[in-house]
């Protein structure tokens, strides 16, 4: 079956197995950044935004996408212009294996889009469910304490 | 599960006439989080019910009417007075999940640690069911064994009515995890209204830690009419749990579980008494 969608703000059409979720259509894409950890929805590596709202792509059957707008990592933000919670995750030490960033940071954007200056209980709610097995999670936290408090994501 | 083709139906109609045509191939799809736990190779259709509508909350005439197809991500931003649902959504494992999971998918089929049919059986919830008639199904028996007992070919759950928590009246959720994102591993809700000192009326429901969600019926003819105090219902409540099967986990035995659940049904009871006596309903 065919699908239609838009990716990262350009519109794509792509043949998919009714099976297929969308993590894979992605990755098939070219959309690395989005990860298959526990196919199970508990990691949060494969969290993309749909219409707006982070979802876990692991879960979601890629047809379930025709006609939706779908975000990943690489729409918010690159080397060379990296988005503002890039910049304060990397300033402050947050990321060593960079495996769980892709999903994390598009949590993290979901928060900072609502309010830009979310509160510690706002990020620990938006946040929880995205593993990190590098940094044990207080640099990440620190980083977008110090964003939050500076209201310039 | 392997869904061989898929198909997206725009309207109640069309989703019903595909899911008769389809029989029992079909597989109805909300939300979708639920699916990597079925298991099995068995080739399915899904049908997808998500464009279908039945996805907004309305209020009128003292209840909160939820469709199907909400997201528990819309039960969490949403505030009204006597609405309490958010605050079992704001437990629901992650926002990812809750963004993507739908009311509808939580109950029409019930794993243990299925967290919303205990707040609606405490809530004196009524789903309603469309099929060749409309149905309205009060909790006690939707959940009285799997719902999917209750559904015909085409059958399609499209809301849940749930009452407002009114003057008097408080209620009470608790969840127990291993960790905050985890599945429940024990569910209490509770409604209490009162009149004075004295509890008025209760429902009481408990689940994850028995194999399907139920009330405490026993426990709340015991405190009804009863003025309130942590001794009458700690008196009460020990028949009441050594009656129930409890599921033993990975991680404890039977006897713990009802353990805990005497102290979570203890707090829980005590939290909506005072609630229904003006602390935060």
């Amino acid at each position: 079956m065919n699908i239609e969608f838009t990716l990262n703000g350009k519109p794509r059409m792509l043949s998919i197995s009714p099976n297929e979720k969308l993590t894979e259509a992605l990755r098939r894409l070219g959309i690395f950044s989005v990860k298959t950890g526990c196919n199970e929805g508990a990691c949060g590596s494969c969290v993309v935004s749909v219409n707006g709202r982070t979802v876990q792509s692991c879960m979601m059957y890629a047809a379930q996408v025709d006609g939706c707008s779908v975000e990943t990592v690489e729409s918010i933000g690159s080397l060379d212009h990296p988005h503002p919670i890039q910049n304060a995750l990397v300033e402050e030490g947050a990321v060593q294996c960079g495996f769980c960033m892709g999903g994390l940071i598009m949590s993290a954007k979901a928060v900072f889009d609502k309010n830009p200056s979310p509160s510690d209980e706002e990020l620990k709610i938006h946040l929880d469910g995205h593993l990190c097995r590098c940094t044990g999670y207080e640099k990440i936290q620190s980083a977008l304490r110090k964003l939050a408090a500076g209201g310039k994501a | 599960m392997k869904l061989t083709a898929y198909h997206r139906p725009a309207t109640l109609a069309e989703a019903r006439r595909l899911l008769v045509t389809l029989g029992p191939t079909a597989m109805p799809l909300a939300g979708c989080t639920s699916h990597s736990f079925v298991k099995g190779d068995d080739a399915r259709i899904g049908v997808d019910l998500a464009r279908i509508g039945y996805d907004g909350i309305a209020h009128a005439n003292g209840q909160f009417v939820i469709g199907a197809n909400a997201r528990i991500a819309d039960l969490q931003e949403y505030h009204a007075p006597g609405w309490v649902l958010d605050r079992v959504a704001l437990r629901f494992v992650s926002q990812p999940i809750r963004n993507m999971t739908t009311i509808g998918g939580n109950i029409a089929r019930i794993f243990p640690w299925n967290d919303f049919p205990v707040a609606l059986l405490a809530l004196n919830a009524t789903m309603t069911i469309a099929g060749e008639t409309e149905r309205k199904i009060p909790a006690d028996q939707y959940f009285d064994g799997q719902p999917g007992r209750l559904f015909k070919e085409g059958d399609i759950l499209i809301a849940i009515a749930v009452p407002e928590v009114g003057e008097s009246c408080g209620f009470s959720y608790h969840k127990e995890t291993l960790v905050h994102m985890d599945f429940s591993r024990l569910t209490v809700a509770v409604w209490l209204r009162r009149e004075g000192k004295k509890v008025a009326d209760v429902r009481i429901a408990l689940g994850a830690a028995i194999p399907l969600p139920d009330r405490l019926e026993e426990l709340e003819g015991a405190l009804i009419g009863q003025v309130y105090s942590p001794d009458v219902v700690a008196g009460a409540m020990g028949a009441q749990l050594a009656k129930l099967r409890w599921r033993s986990t990975d991680v404890w035995s039977e006897e713990y579980a009802q353990q805990l659940a005497r102290v979570h049904v203890a707090d829980a009871i005590g939290e909506a008494y005072r609630a229904a006596g003006g602390d935060r309903k």
